[in-house]
């Protein structure tokens, strides 16, 4: 196995699992909301009524919500195996791993709760 | 990578900003380390932003002029650019973690930058040309 991004000292495999499966997912999520955003037609997402209108289909406020949670998780287990090379002591790593969750679990709560006002928006 | 110690590291981080001695890997890694960095940072921007939609139609419209000037638009190539960097590299990551085409890494890292760098310019011209 390639050393360099293999699971490291502290990095839990699952951690590690889940930033290597959220890259490959988000190839076809991030795929997803640029086509998508861009095919909503000339000027499309660049105008306030044509967002609204967009998001009136449930379809797409799923979407973007699930590659939400996934660009969110694959950013924070990424920063986390970059902070894990400068070999944090077990209490910081405690501290940082809880910051770690609540930024990630703030970010999908803030970003869930926008997709809803927007998408309730008629 | 040998673990010589699980000491503290706090000056490793300096490390990553020092050429002498590197080879390509080397590069590979700190390219996909800093487009990560990039592209994190341009997250929480985005979703902050994005914000202004719940302020209603005039902070979002006004915000979206905003995004017609050249440096704008330099600034989303630049996402642009580091998305491609990462995500191709990435690729190179995935396969090669479980095994796949380790023997022509170096290779493949190059044909993937040089796809990314083309990708780069195509929708460079385009953002920029319409």
């Amino acid at each position: 196995m390639n050393t360099a991004s293999a699971p490291k000292s502290g990095e839990n495999v699952w951690i590690w699992l889940l930033k290597i499966l959220t890259g490959p997912l988000l190839f076809v999520l991030l795929g997803i909301h640029l086509i998508v955003n861009h095919l909503v037609g000339k000027e499309g997402v660049l105008r306030y009524a044509e967002v609204i209108s967009y998001y009136n289909n449930p379809v797409i406020p799923l979407m973007e919500i699930i590659f939400l949670a996934t660009v969110v998780t694959h950013s924070l287990t990424g920063l986390r195996s970059i902070i894990l090379d400068l070999k944090p002591s077990r209490s910081i790593l405690q501290i940082l791993d809880l910051l770690f969750l609540l930024a990630g679990i703030s970010a999908f709560l803030y970003g869930t709760r926008l997709i809803m006002i927007i998408a309730a928006v008629q | 990578m040998n673990e010589k110690s699980n000491l503290p590291a706090p000056r490793k981080f300096l490390s990553w900003f020092n050429p002498v001695g590197r080879q390509t890997g080397g590069w590979a890694f700190i390219l996909n380390r800093i487009t990560a960095l990039g592209l994190t940072l341009f997250l929480y921007i985005h979703l902050l932003v994005l914000g202004k939609l719940a302020q209603g139609p005039n902070a979002y419209d006004s915000f979206v002029r905003l995004t017609h000037q050249p440096l704008f638009i330099f600034g989303e190539l630049l996402v642009v650019a580091a998305a491609f960097l990462h995500g191709l590299n990435g690729v190179r990551i995935v396969l090669t973690t479980f095994g796949i085409s380790v023997p022509y890494q170096k290779q493949f890292f190059y044909a993937l930058m040089t796809l990314a760098i083309i990708a780069i310019v195509i929708f460079g011209y385009h953002m920029f040309t319409s």
